[in-house]
């Protein structure tokens, strides 16, 4: 699907949706609609999911999914507070964003919840609860 | 009851540290827990707090065999934040120099490959060929490995007229000896033996699990960067995506292969097709906010690059998803039903990229049960 059939597909689901051109666009949802955008995805049989992509915005976490609609791709935003940092997991529509929502977790503080496996991933097993090293406060700490 | 074998981080079958910890019953694998990160270095934090041209540094740093690749899709993302077009001869010399970089790290595959199944001699042959085309890398960009080629705006070095027949030597060269090999692969009982129906990946579960580049193109996925979303000067040159059914080791070997062949075709093109002109466009720094992504086919699959500018001439965040991370969420499936002697050549056919770290995981030998020492532990041992 080009920039334009996707956006068509998921209109209804997402509030602003900017198209860079026929190969590429950003769209903007939230924590109710989310899952409704990913699941007509999922009716179109896309099941490529590039990785997900957590931004540290100052007072909120902007959680980026990126999508391979072939040919277009399509970034879906999600824009959490810092105090309520919990989002339901994707795993259950795109197994392959296993890996991608535990690096969420260990590199932003953002719970995923229903995860089936929410360990660290890249961190080490003795490195402190509570320090999330891609946050703008940690950057802050340790400089 | 199931016996646990754990490879890693340190083993004669790995060839950078990572951690696999496999449940056997018997001869047969029934379960692998994959432990990420003994690499890890923070580059994405690390690129945040760098200026963008101190960056095509770092991310050339990323990988060792395919540098290139990442700093020609940094640049390329960079270069779209700026709103900038590098001039057509950069183009082509990166494409040039990208498809020498695919050659290099498939034939370092291949030889690894054959070295995992027993076969030494080949393993050396394929090294032997390798040579052929570092030396042409070192011709085009001054040195082996980490080129330096690429920089925001275009490329550093201008390719020599003067260099062009030796290249079409190497590249003949090349040609010849990927058919011996593609032959061998085909024909040879060991290799068939060792490498048909061991570590299949279904084209259902390739495309389930997001996995990408030769290893999904090995299960008949028909997808490939270069020509989906072209980048650099392929969308003016010709070429096939190179896709094989089997799902196996064979399969995924035969298509790295034929992609060398293919490579080499997009070589010769590049090189008779280049425009003459200016290599390199000049940018401004200070990007405004703005945000984009890129994607390219580096060697091992797509790679992957989200950027976001703030104004400033450091960027606010870069995200890397490197291809080997991308295909860790199939391995099980390729591991689980075969047998402990198939492991390392299995593991291998995703042709991993990992690095370096420091911990220790011990074995009870009673239970079966593992567990990982922290770093302050393994300390006190040591005293």
């Amino acid at each position: 699907m080009d920039a334009k059939e996707v956006t068509t597909l998921i209109k209804d689901h997402v509030d602003e949706i900017k198209i860079v051109n026929d190969r590429c666009l950003f769209a903007t949802t939230d924590k109710q609609r989310y899952r409704e955008a990913m699941l007509a995805l999922k009716t179109q049989d896309i099941q490529h999911i590039f990785t997900i992509t957590g931004v540290d915005q100052g007072n909120t976490v902007e959680i980026i999914y990126h999508f391979d609609c072939c040919p277009a791709l399509l970034n879906l935003k999600i824009n959490l507070p810092k105090n309520d940092l919990i989002i339901p997991t994707i795993t259950d529509i795109f197994p392959g964003a296993t890996l991608y929502e535990r690096e969420l977790m260990e590199m932003l503080g953002v719970k995923v919840e229903g995860h089936p496996d929410p360990r660290r991933l890249f961190l080490p097993d003795d490195w402190p609860d509570g320090e999330y090293p891609l946050r703008k406060e940690w950057r802050e700490r340790v400089k | 009851m199931t016996f646990v074998i754990p490879i890693g981080p340190q083993h004669p079958a790995l060839k950078e540290p990572e951690f696999f910890r496999f449940e056997v019953k018997g001869e047969e694998i029934v379960n692998v827990d994959i432990r990420l990160g003994y690499a890890h270095r923070g580059i994405e934090e690390a690129l945040s707090r760098r200026s963008y041209e101190h960056d095509v540094y770092l991310v050339e740093r990323i990988c060792g065999i395919c540098n290139v690749v990442h700093t020609t899709t940094y640049c390329q993302a960079i270069e779209q934040l700026a709103g900038v077009e590098p001039p057509e001869r950069a183009k082509y010399i990166r494409t040039l120099i990208l498809e020498l970089e695919r050659i290099h790290s498939h034939l370092l595959w291949f030889g690894v490959a054959a070295y995992q199944i027993g076969f030494n001699t080949l393993f050396m042959l394929a090294w032997r060929d390798r040579e052929c085309v570092m030396d042409l890398r070192e011709l085009i960009s001054g040195n082996r490995v980490t080129s330096a080629t690429n920089t925001i705006g275009g490329i550093r070095r201008d390719a020599k007229p003067e260099h062009v027949p030796t290249i079409l030597r190497g590249l003949d060269e090349l040609e010849r000896s990927t058919k011996y090999h593609i032959d061998l692969f085909n024909s040879d009982r060991t290799i068939l033996a060792r490498c048909t129906n061991v570590g299949v990946l279904t084209k259902n579960d390739a495309r389930k699990f997001c996995a990408v580049g030769p290893l999904a193109r090995a299960s008949g996925v028909d997808a490939d960067i270069r020509r989906d979303d072209p980048y650099a000067a392929y969308d003016k040159l010709s070429f096939d995506v190179i896709t094989e059914r089997e799902g196996d080791v064979w399969a995924k070997s035969m298509v790295r292969l034929r992609e060398i062949l293919e490579s080499i075709r997009i070589a010769r093109q590049a090189i008779k097709e280049m425009p003459s002109g200016p290599i390199r466009t000049k940018v401004n720094l200070e990007i405004p906010r703005n945000e984009t992504i890129e994607r390219t086919e580096a060697p091992r699959g797509e790679l992957f690059y989200y950027a976001l500018s703030n104004g400033t001439e450091r960027p606010e965040r870069v995200r890397v998803r490197t291809p080997t991370y991308a295909n860790f969420a199939s391995m099980k499936l390729m591991f689980v039903g075969g047998t402990v002697a198939e492991i390392p050549i299995v593991m291998w056919s995703i042709d991993p990229c990992f690095a370096c770290n420091d911990r220790v995981a011990l074995v009870d030998s009673h239970t079966g049960k593992t567990r990982t020492l922290t770093l302050e532990e393994l300390r006190r041992w040591r005293h």
